[in-house]
């Protein structure tokens, strides 16, 4: 593969800006949704804009990811494509996510185009917003070394953050590049036509950047190992992953934030089940020894497991909303990379590859039937 | 106490097939163990890992889900989806360490009354072995 490298116009952010403007400019798109700073600068939220002006304030690569990009685009499509051509600007996670969703039928790809960005992680939601202007110091920082303590705990440990296992349009290498150029790379043929448009070639070796990239990488794999056995020690047994679980206030938050989640009517909200008759409790209080109130939190959380593990795209949002800061996410980590495992699928990588549990094969999984008296 | 524990098995089954399974070891005067409880499901797929999830942290001794042979489904294809979804849940509660064992996978068809009373049988003596569900007198853990 080859790229083009495109020299840096004084900071990160600007310089993909500016490919963003040629790209609209050339009519290849009506809009582009594309994350910007809230007018307090607090925080980040997505923007579909198609206004030159606003394009000028948007921020390609925030340093937080309040907002996941898939949910963005799930509020677009939610009743059919859409009729404009529409260019994400996304972190890798987040297209990943959004692929999950149109294999769900939750999102419509048609017309949708997007352009990702090598990333370094997102910093804590929470931390960002009692200092914006610290932070955005500190991200230049994480820009730099690509890993800190102040990222997320699940960026730290994320092995997708470049362009493989993402099938984006446009990919932007940034890592190791930042100083002086940045690369833009056409990962699809629909991303090499886009850039044709706009009179990109590309011509130029990309293997430095490569090079950095497995670096990266195998740093992140390290991690990924160390975290995931302290985690099984930490999951192991009912009364460890209490334990784990015994801040939880059950306000579902975690699955409203997290983009796979797409229930209209979730069955831990479903009237069924959080409005049983008080002699119900009573039934359930003399088997268990008494009940705890609110009801249901580790079959919450295990029922979201069992629904979601196989999609999940560690994308750290649950956790960053998690008020009681539960490691939800990294148990998820945890267990999403053993289930994913299992049935040999990398959510969001192919648009084509059915979610594992929405197909099967004739002639499989014998291990798990029982073979007694057959 | 393992001598007078008398387990409490959840079995789901599915109406066209196992159901009816049971019903015919019943009129076959077969014998089916008193500690099952049974549901009736209009398909193994109609099962979803919340379900089993539930009853296990309720203090369920033993989960059993029976459904049509792979390829006998009354509705062609659900209990592939079944065998899916089980293993996934089964995976998850193996790498959690939540007594993989106390959950089993059988398919019963509508004409074999006997294999119905061995498999259930065999699960409640398998049970029995294992003891009561430690969940049981944990009231926060569910």
């Amino acid at each position: 593969m080859k790229g083009k490298i495109i020299p840096l116009k004084d900071n990160l952010n600007n310089t993909i800006k500016e490919v963003i403007k040629s790209l609209l400019e050339k009519g290849c798109f009506d809009a582009i949704l594309v994350p910007n700073r809230v007018p307090s600068g607090e925080s980040f939220t997505y923007l579909l804009i198609n206004d030159q002006d606003f394009l000028e304030s948007c921020t390609p690569l925030p340093p937080i990811m309040p907002i996941q990009g898939a949910r963005a685009l799930r509020n677009l499509t939610r009743r059919g494509k859409t009729s404009l051509k529409v260019l994400c600007v996304m972190r890798p996670c987040e297209i990943r996510a959004a692929i999950e969703l149109s294999k769900l039928r939750q999102v419509e790809l048609e017309n949708i185009s997007f352009m990702s960005i090598d990333c370094p992680g997102a910093l804590v939601t929470k931390d960002y917003i009692d200092k914006p202007k610290d932070s955005d110091i500190l991200y230049e920082e994480v820009l730099d070394q690509w890993t800190s303590e102040h990222l997320r705990p699940t960026c730290n440990t994320c092995v997708n953050f470049s362009y493989e296992n993402t099938p984006s349009d446009i990919h932007i290498g940034i890592i190791g590049q930042q100083k002086n150029h940045i690369l833009l790379l056409p990962i699809s043929d629909k991303g090499n036509a886009l850039l044709g448009k706009i009179d990109i070639q590309c011509s130029d070796e990309i293997s430095s950047w490569q090079t950095n990239v497995k670096e990266i990488l195998q740093k992140k794999t390290d991690q990924r190992n160390n975290s995931f056995s302290e985690l099984q020690n930490k999951t192991a047994g009912a009364e460890n992953l209490d334990n784990l679980f015994s801040d939880c206030i059950n306000c579902h938050n975690c699955m409203r934030v997290c983009p796979i989640c797409y229930c209209r009517q979730c069955f831990f909200e479903s009237s069924d089940e959080v409005r049983i008759e008080a002699e119900n409790y009573f039934i359930k209080a003399q088997n268990k020894g008494g009940i705890k109130f609110p009801a249901n939190t580790i079959l919450f959380h295990l029922g979201r497991i069992s629904h979601m593990a196989l999609s999940c795209v560690n994308c750290g949002a649950c956790e960053d909303g998690c008020p009681m800061d539960v490691p939800v996410a990294q148990i998820f980590s945890y267990i999403g990379d053993t289930v994913q495992k299992m049935f040999d699928y990398i959510p969001g990588k192919d648009r084509n590859e059915p979610i594992p549990i929405l197909t099967y094969k004739e002639d499989e999984l014998h291990e798990y039937e029982d073979s007694k008296g057959q | 106490m393992a001598n007078n524990f008398k387990p409490n098995i959840i079995g789901f089954l599915c109406n066209w097939c196992s159901y009816a399974a049971a019903d015919l070891a019943g009129s076959s005067k077969l014998e089916v163990p008193a500690t099952l409880t049974t549901i009736r499901v209009m398909c193994s797929s109609r099962v979803d890992p919340v379900h089993i999830i539930s009853a296990y942290l309720q203090g369920a001794d033993g989960v059993l889900i029976a459904g049509c042979h792979p390829g006998d489904c009354h509705y062609q294809t659900g209990n592939y989806y079944t065998r899916r979804r089980f293993a996934l849940l089964h995976k998850i509660m193996e790498t959690f360490k939540l007594d993989p064992e106390r959950f089993r996978l059988s398919w019963i068809s509508a004409s074999e009354g006997k294999r119905f009373s061995e498999v259930t049988k065999e699960f409640a003596e398998h049970i029995e072995k294992l003891g009561p569900n430690p969940l049981k007198n944990k009231p926060f853990i569910e």
